[in-house]
Protein backbone atom coordinates (compact mmCIF):
# COMPACT_ATOMS: atom_id res chain seq x y z
CA UNK A 1 0.00 0.00 0.00
CA UNK A 2 2.55 2.31 1.01
CA UNK A 3 4.77 3.72 -2.02
CA UNK A 4 8.57 4.82 -2.03
CA UNK A 5 6.63 9.00 -2.23
CA UNK A 6 4.85 8.26 0.85
CA UNK A 7 7.84 7.31 2.91
CA UNK A 8 10.00 9.99 1.42
CA UNK A 9 7.22 12.77 2.21
CA UNK A 10 7.12 11.65 5.66
CA UNK A 11 10.64 11.11 6.10
CA UNK A 12 11.68 14.86 4.68
CA UNK A 13 8.84 16.13 6.92
CA UNK A 14 9.83 15.00 10.15
CA UNK A 15 13.35 16.33 8.93
CA UNK A 16 11.68 19.39 8.88
CA UNK A 17 9.84 19.59 12.20
CA UNK A 18 13.25 18.29 13.35
CA UNK A 19 14.92 21.23 12.60
CA UNK A 20 11.52 23.60 13.29
CA UNK A 21 11.53 22.81 16.71
CA UNK A 22 15.51 22.84 16.66
CA UNK A 23 15.86 26.12 15.66
CA UNK A 24 12.36 27.62 18.24
CA UNK A 25 14.69 26.37 21.04
CA UNK A 26 17.46 28.31 19.58
CA UNK A 27 15.43 31.37 18.96
CA UNK A 28 13.56 31.34 22.29
CA UNK A 29 16.69 31.84 23.97
CA UNK A 30 16.59 31.32 27.73
CA UNK A 31 17.81 34.76 28.92
CA UNK A 32 15.88 35.76 32.42
CA UNK A 33 15.81 39.28 31.86
CA UNK A 34 12.69 40.89 31.14
CA UNK A 35 9.28 39.13 30.29
CA UNK A 36 7.75 41.58 27.65
CA UNK A 37 3.92 40.49 26.55
CA UNK A 38 2.78 42.06 23.35
CA UNK A 39 -0.97 42.42 22.76
CA UNK A 40 -2.11 43.68 19.61
CA UNK A 41 -4.87 43.46 17.12
CA UNK A 42 -4.47 43.11 13.48
CA UNK A 43 -1.51 45.61 13.22
CA UNK A 44 -2.61 47.36 16.49
CA UNK A 45 -0.40 47.09 19.85
CA UNK A 46 -3.37 47.43 22.23
CA UNK A 47 -1.25 46.84 25.25
CA UNK A 48 2.13 45.97 26.01
CA UNK A 49 3.26 44.51 29.47
CA UNK A 50 7.06 43.67 31.51
CA UNK A 51 5.14 40.87 33.25
CA UNK A 52 8.03 40.41 36.35
CA UNK A 53 6.36 44.03 37.15
CA UNK A 54 2.64 42.78 37.68
CA UNK A 55 1.82 42.95 41.31
CA UNK A 56 -1.58 41.95 41.01
CA UNK A 57 -3.69 40.05 38.77
CA UNK A 58 -5.06 42.37 36.29
CA UNK A 59 -7.80 41.91 33.54
CA UNK A 60 -8.06 43.54 30.07
CA UNK A 61 -10.74 43.13 27.76
CA UNK A 62 -10.27 42.79 23.55
CA UNK A 63 -13.15 44.02 22.07
CA UNK A 64 -14.01 44.24 17.54
CA UNK A 65 -16.04 41.28 15.78
CA UNK A 66 -15.53 39.03 19.10
CA UNK A 67 -14.82 39.93 22.79
CA UNK A 68 -12.22 38.30 24.39
CA UNK A 69 -10.91 38.73 28.24
CA UNK A 70 -7.05 38.73 29.04
CA UNK A 71 -5.89 37.73 32.09
CA UNK A 72 -2.26 39.06 33.29
CA UNK A 73 -0.56 37.79 36.50
CA UNK A 74 2.59 37.65 38.02
CA UNK A 75 4.92 36.17 34.94
CA UNK A 76 2.21 34.77 32.94
CA UNK A 77 -0.55 35.62 30.80
CA UNK A 78 -3.52 34.18 29.05
CA UNK A 79 -6.67 34.43 27.50
CA UNK A 80 -9.60 33.70 29.74
CA UNK A 81 -12.38 33.90 28.04
CA UNK A 82 -13.47 34.30 24.39
CA UNK A 83 -16.76 34.12 22.69
CA UNK A 84 -15.42 33.57 19.45
CA UNK A 85 -16.55 30.07 17.83
CA UNK A 86 -13.40 27.96 18.34
CA UNK A 87 -11.76 29.15 21.59
CA UNK A 88 -8.01 28.26 20.23
CA UNK A 89 -7.02 31.25 22.18
CA UNK A 90 -8.41 29.77 25.27
CA UNK A 91 -7.41 26.31 25.10
CA UNK A 92 -3.85 27.60 24.13
CA UNK A 93 -3.95 28.03 27.99
CA UNK A 94 -0.96 30.17 30.01
CA UNK A 95 1.72 31.89 28.28
CA UNK A 96 4.93 32.04 30.24
CA UNK A 97 8.11 31.45 28.18
CA UNK A 98 9.79 33.43 25.54
CA UNK A 99 8.43 32.95 22.60
CA UNK A 100 5.09 31.60 23.60
CA UNK A 101 1.96 33.13 22.03
CA UNK A 102 -1.57 32.78 21.74
CA UNK A 103 -3.70 33.28 18.73
CA UNK A 104 -7.78 34.57 17.98
CA UNK A 105 -7.92 34.74 14.43
CA UNK A 106 -11.78 35.20 14.00
CA UNK A 107 -10.64 38.56 16.02
CA UNK A 108 -7.22 39.13 14.82
CA UNK A 109 -5.93 39.47 17.83
CA UNK A 110 -3.10 37.95 19.84
CA UNK A 111 -0.56 37.74 22.79
CA UNK A 112 3.58 36.77 22.57
CA UNK A 113 5.71 37.07 24.67
CA UNK A 114 8.96 38.89 23.67
CA UNK A 115 11.66 38.71 25.89
CA UNK A 116 14.66 40.90 26.20
CA UNK A 117 16.97 37.77 26.04
CA UNK A 118 20.27 37.58 28.31
CA UNK A 119 22.30 36.70 25.44
CA UNK A 120 24.32 40.21 25.47
CA UNK A 121 25.47 41.48 21.61
CA UNK A 122 28.80 42.38 23.05
CA UNK A 123 30.98 42.77 26.14
CA UNK A 124 33.58 44.94 27.32
CA UNK A 125 36.23 44.20 30.32
CA UNK B 1 -19.35 12.00 -16.24
CA UNK B 2 -22.16 12.60 -19.17
CA UNK B 3 -24.84 14.12 -17.44
CA UNK B 4 -24.21 17.83 -15.85
CA UNK B 5 -27.30 17.46 -13.88
CA UNK B 6 -26.19 13.96 -11.30
CA UNK B 7 -22.57 15.78 -11.46
CA UNK B 8 -24.21 19.00 -9.71
CA UNK B 9 -26.25 16.59 -7.46
CA UNK B 10 -23.11 14.55 -6.84
CA UNK B 11 -21.39 18.19 -6.03
CA UNK B 12 -24.23 19.25 -3.34
CA UNK B 13 -23.74 16.09 -2.00
CA UNK B 14 -20.04 16.68 -1.45
CA UNK B 15 -20.42 19.79 0.12
CA UNK B 16 -23.03 18.56 2.49
CA UNK B 17 -20.83 16.06 3.27
CA UNK B 18 -18.07 17.78 3.73
CA UNK B 19 -19.88 20.74 5.71
CA UNK B 20 -21.13 18.26 8.33
CA UNK B 21 -17.95 16.36 8.66
CA UNK B 22 -16.10 19.35 9.82
CA UNK B 23 -18.82 20.14 12.37
CA UNK B 24 -19.04 17.15 13.55
CA UNK B 25 -14.95 16.59 14.05
CA UNK B 26 -15.21 19.28 16.69
CA UNK B 27 -17.44 16.88 19.22
CA UNK B 28 -14.56 14.36 19.13
CA UNK B 29 -12.33 14.95 21.62
CA UNK B 30 -8.83 14.59 20.64
CA UNK B 31 -6.15 13.24 23.10
CA UNK B 32 -3.31 16.09 23.02
CA UNK B 33 -4.62 19.38 23.38
CA UNK B 34 -2.82 21.53 20.45
CA UNK B 35 -4.54 24.47 20.27
CA UNK B 36 -5.92 25.33 16.24
CA UNK B 37 -5.21 21.18 15.54
CA UNK B 38 -8.36 19.95 13.70
CA UNK B 39 -8.76 15.98 12.63
CA UNK B 40 -9.92 17.20 8.65
CA UNK B 41 -11.88 14.77 7.79
CA UNK B 42 -13.62 16.68 5.18
CA UNK B 43 -10.49 16.34 3.62
CA UNK B 44 -11.86 12.77 3.35
CA UNK B 45 -14.53 14.24 0.73
CA UNK B 46 -12.38 16.42 -1.22
CA UNK B 47 -9.49 13.09 -2.15
CA UNK B 48 -12.85 11.02 -3.33
CA UNK B 49 -14.01 14.66 -5.54
CA UNK B 50 -10.04 14.48 -6.83
CA UNK B 51 -10.07 10.10 -7.04
CA UNK B 52 -13.50 10.18 -8.90
CA UNK B 53 -14.23 13.70 -10.60
CA UNK B 54 -11.79 16.63 -11.31
CA UNK B 55 -9.73 19.20 -9.95
CA UNK B 56 -12.41 22.12 -10.50
CA UNK B 57 -14.85 19.80 -9.20
CA UNK B 58 -12.86 19.64 -5.85
CA UNK B 59 -11.44 23.40 -5.79
CA UNK B 60 -15.72 24.17 -6.01
CA UNK B 61 -16.65 21.57 -3.21
CA UNK B 62 -13.94 23.21 -0.70
CA UNK B 63 -14.39 26.33 -1.54
CA UNK B 64 -18.14 26.10 -1.05
CA UNK B 65 -17.99 24.19 2.31
CA UNK B 66 -15.33 26.42 4.05
CA UNK B 67 -17.87 29.40 2.95
CA UNK B 68 -20.45 27.59 4.47
CA UNK B 69 -18.91 26.44 7.43
CA UNK B 70 -17.81 30.18 8.12
CA UNK B 71 -21.25 31.43 7.70
CA UNK B 72 -22.16 28.36 10.63
CA UNK B 73 -19.67 30.15 12.59
CA UNK B 74 -16.39 31.96 11.76
CA UNK B 75 -16.80 34.76 9.93
CA UNK B 76 -15.29 36.36 6.93
CA UNK B 77 -11.78 36.12 8.73
CA UNK B 78 -12.06 32.25 9.22
CA UNK B 79 -13.32 31.33 5.96
CA UNK B 80 -9.90 33.31 4.38
CA UNK B 81 -7.96 31.76 6.60
CA UNK B 82 -9.58 28.07 5.65
CA UNK B 83 -9.73 28.87 2.06
CA UNK B 84 -6.37 29.90 1.68
CA UNK B 85 -5.67 26.03 3.39
CA UNK B 86 -8.08 24.34 1.48
CA UNK B 87 -7.51 25.87 -1.78
CA UNK B 88 -3.66 25.28 -1.13
CA UNK B 89 -4.07 21.01 -0.01
CA UNK B 90 -6.34 20.82 -2.79
CA UNK B 91 -3.56 21.94 -5.56
CA UNK B 92 -1.11 19.74 -3.80
CA UNK B 93 -3.50 16.85 -3.55
CA UNK B 94 -4.60 17.12 -7.30
CA UNK B 95 -1.19 17.18 -8.62
CA UNK B 96 0.14 14.27 -6.43
CA UNK B 97 -2.89 12.22 -7.43
CA UNK B 98 -3.23 12.67 -11.15
CA UNK B 99 0.38 13.23 -11.85
CA UNK B 100 2.98 11.17 -9.00
CA UNK B 101 0.13 8.30 -8.81
CA UNK B 102 2.71 5.81 -9.24
CA UNK B 103 5.07 7.31 -6.55
CA UNK B 104 2.22 8.53 -3.79
CA UNK B 105 -0.31 6.43 -2.51
CA UNK B 106 -3.90 7.85 -1.27
CA UNK B 107 -2.42 8.43 2.18
CA UNK B 108 0.51 10.21 0.75
CA UNK B 109 -1.57 12.40 -1.19
CA UNK B 110 -3.35 13.31 1.83
CA UNK B 111 -0.52 13.87 4.20
CA UNK B 112 1.08 16.17 1.93
CA UNK B 113 -2.68 17.82 1.63
CA UNK B 114 -2.63 17.84 5.35
CA UNK B 115 0.89 19.89 5.41
CA UNK B 116 -0.36 21.83 2.36
CA UNK B 117 -3.59 22.79 4.53
CA UNK B 118 -1.31 23.89 7.50
CA UNK B 119 1.14 26.20 5.57
CA UNK B 120 -1.48 27.52 3.72
CA UNK B 121 -3.51 28.59 6.70
CA UNK B 122 -0.85 29.84 8.31
CA UNK B 123 0.44 31.90 5.21
CA UNK B 124 -3.26 33.08 5.88
CA UNK B 125 -3.20 33.95 9.28
CA UNK B 126 0.11 35.68 8.81
CA UNK B 127 -1.13 38.15 6.33
CA UNK B 128 -4.16 38.66 8.20
CA UNK B 129 -2.26 39.21 11.58
CA UNK B 130 -0.01 41.01 10.28
CA UNK B 131 2.39 39.01 11.94
CA UNK B 132 5.69 36.75 10.88
CA UNK B 133 5.44 34.78 14.38
CA UNK B 134 2.81 32.78 13.79
CA UNK B 135 5.11 30.64 11.15
CA UNK B 136 6.49 29.33 14.86
CA UNK B 137 3.40 27.00 14.52
CA UNK B 138 4.68 25.19 11.63
CA UNK B 139 6.77 22.47 13.37
CA UNK B 140 3.81 21.62 15.50
CA UNK B 141 1.23 21.70 12.90
CA UNK B 142 3.46 19.49 10.74
CA UNK B 143 3.55 17.32 13.23
CA UNK B 144 -0.05 16.18 13.73
CA UNK B 145 -0.62 16.68 10.23
CA UNK B 146 1.62 13.25 9.46
CA UNK B 147 -0.95 11.88 11.93
CA UNK B 148 -4.33 13.19 10.43
CA UNK B 149 -3.00 12.95 7.41
CA UNK B 150 -2.87 8.91 7.76
CA UNK B 151 -5.90 8.81 9.53
CA UNK B 152 -8.10 10.51 6.70
CA UNK B 153 -5.97 8.58 3.92
CA UNK B 154 -6.62 5.50 5.58
CA UNK B 155 -10.53 6.23 5.55
CA UNK B 156 -10.28 7.63 2.27
CA UNK B 157 -9.29 4.39 1.07
CA UNK B 158 -12.07 2.97 2.55
CA UNK B 159 -14.81 4.97 1.41
CA UNK B 160 -13.05 4.56 -1.82
CA UNK B 161 -13.25 0.82 -2.23
CA UNK B 162 -16.64 0.68 -1.13
CA UNK B 163 -17.93 3.58 -3.87
CA UNK B 164 -15.82 2.34 -6.49
CA UNK B 165 -18.17 -1.07 -6.04
CA UNK B 166 -21.01 0.90 -6.23
CA UNK B 167 -22.07 2.50 -10.13
CA UNK B 168 -22.55 6.31 -8.28
CA UNK B 169 -19.56 7.40 -10.59
CA UNK B 170 -20.05 5.65 -13.82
Amino acid sequence: MLKKGDVILVVLALAGIAAGFGLIRLGAGTGDGAMTAVIKQGDRVIKTIDLNEVEAPEKLVITGDYTETVLIEKGRIRFLEADCPDQVCVKTGWLSKNGDMAVCLPNRAMIKIEGQSADVDGGTY
Amino acid sequence: MKKSTKKLVLLALMVAQALVLSIIEAWIPLPVNLPGVKLGLANIITLVAIIFLDFKSALAVVVLRTFLASVFGGGPIVFIFSAAGGILSTVVMAVLYKRFRRTFSITGVSIAGAIAHNMGQLLAAGIVMKEAAVIFYLPLLMAAAIVTGILVGICTNLLAEALKKTRIFD
